[in-house]
């Protein structure tokens, strides 16, 4: 994201968050496990990526390398203990609940199913959850291919699908038609 | 009711702590101060450290707390002496009994190497809702989209969260939109592209390191430059 920001490949329309104050969520795995792992701790890359999205967002309190655990880390969003994930996750939400913001960051799969499904309702917090590659998406500004482009990757696509054996259901009727 | 005395060793000990970390550890309890389950099952890191230097192993192995623990490392980031608590943890999930592991983790780490997700989705069922989701949801913001499968030369690979495929397929389209917008030379392996390793939770580090192997294999078979896990 952060190459296609800084090569210019993809354009940002800043109006699309405009006037909502948004926060982000370390995950431990791109923090602390990845500096354990890999020596190499992922924060500075969430917040340059949602910086270019947003006028306004603020870091929860504490944050970066000594941020507290969504609560479904580790599996545990998977694993039938369900009041202890949510016990867990009450750090969380009170570091959400006071920056007032309206809409959460969460780079992670797992983070953001907990947020989002887990946390919002057990802690009240009013919050929208949204992956960081979801803000991008929502705050692209699309060019479409040129027809020449459209046309190539459509052989392609039909050359693939054919490959693979799939047949859609608008190319059936298509084919039907004729 | 005699027991036999404990023998504590590195050699002795399961989880591969020495009775050293009896000294290490300083008993200072920060590690339990910035954890958030500290006091679930009357259990918090300094705890479970001191019952593996004592050689409680399978008292530790057997409760709740290292499944309850998220494994998250505030703990051992916080601890003056660099007590590797997480690493322990790990190790103590693995010696669970394999079919003792709670939820789905285990099942879900056997599942995905036999069909190469965690959910066991099939390869037709896969590929047919990659075609469909590509190409009725993204007609409008992005004509010419299609997902491109098994694409030899593409410079990016992407595995999948399985949940998404599984239950929500239109959350596939965030990254879509990007690559389009981009014009990303990009593809997705139709075998082996789960991108959620539960062996890595499970303490399961034989079938952990098989699934990065596979996953590192598509890339080399499709001969992408950059392997991208969006978790």
């Amino acid at each position: 994201m952060i190459e296609y920001i800084k090569e210019g490949r993809i354009k940002i329309d800043r109006e699309k968050f405009a006037g909502k104050l948004v926060t982000v969520h370390d995950p431990c795995n791109y923090g602390r496990k990845s500096e354990k792992a890999f020596k190499k701790a992922y924060y500075d890359e969430l917040r340059y990526v949602v910086d270019q999205i947003c006028d306004t967002w603020v870091d929860t309190y504490s944050t970066r390398e000594n941020n507290f655990c969504c609560g479904a880390g580790g599996g545990a969003w998977a694993m039938p203990y369900v009041n202890e994930r949510l016990y867990y996750g009450r750090k969380k939400a009170e570091q959400i609940k006071a920056t007032g913001a309206e809409i959460v960051c969460a780079p992670c799969h797992n983070c953001r199913d907990q947020i989002m499904k887990g946390l919002t309702k057990e802690y009240d917090l009013g919050i929208e959850t949204m992956y960081i590659w979801e803000m991008l998406a929502d705050s692209l500004i699309i060019e479409p291919w040129s027809p020449e482009e459209v046309a190539k990757a459509e052989a392609e696509a039909a050359e693939q699908w054919e490959r693979l054996g799939v047949v859609l259901e608008d190319m059936e009727e298509e084919d039907e038609e004729e | 009711m005699s027991q036999e005395p404990l023998k504590l060793g590195k050699r002795e000990s399961k989880l591969r702590v020495d009775p050293k970390w009896a000294d290490v550890c300083l008993t200072c309890g920060t590690c339990a101060g910035g954890c958030p389950v500290t006091g679930v099952d009357g259990f918090d890191p300094r705890k479970a450290v001191r019952m593996a230097a004592l050689g409680l192993d399978d008292e530790l192995i057997n409760s709740r707390w290292p499944w309850v623990c998220t494994l998250c490392g505030r703990c051992e980031r916080a601890c003056p002496m660099g007590v590797e608590i997480v690493a322990m943890t790990r190790r103590a999930r693995g010696l669970r009994e394999r079919d003792k592991v709670p939820g789905p983790i285990h099942k879900g780490t056997m599942m995905n190497l036999q069909r190469g997700n965690n959910l066991g989705i099939p390869k037709d069922d896969f590929v047919q809702l990659l075609a469909e989701v590509g190409h009725e949801e993204m007609d409008e913001c992005c004509p010419g989209f299609y997902v491109p499968i098994d694409k030899v030369g593409a410079r990016v690979i992407t595995t999948i969260n399985s949940k998404e495929p599984f239950g929500e397929p239109e959350d596939m389209r965030f990254w879509w939109k990007i690559y389009y917008a981009a014009k990303e030379s990009w593809t997705i392996s139709s075998t082996n592209w789960e991108g959620v390793n539960w062996g890595l939770f499970s303490g399961d580090d034989e079938s952990m390191k098989e699934q990065v192997g596979r996953v590192v294999e598509n890339a080399r078979r499709l001969k992408a430059e950059i392997l991208l896990l969006p978790e």
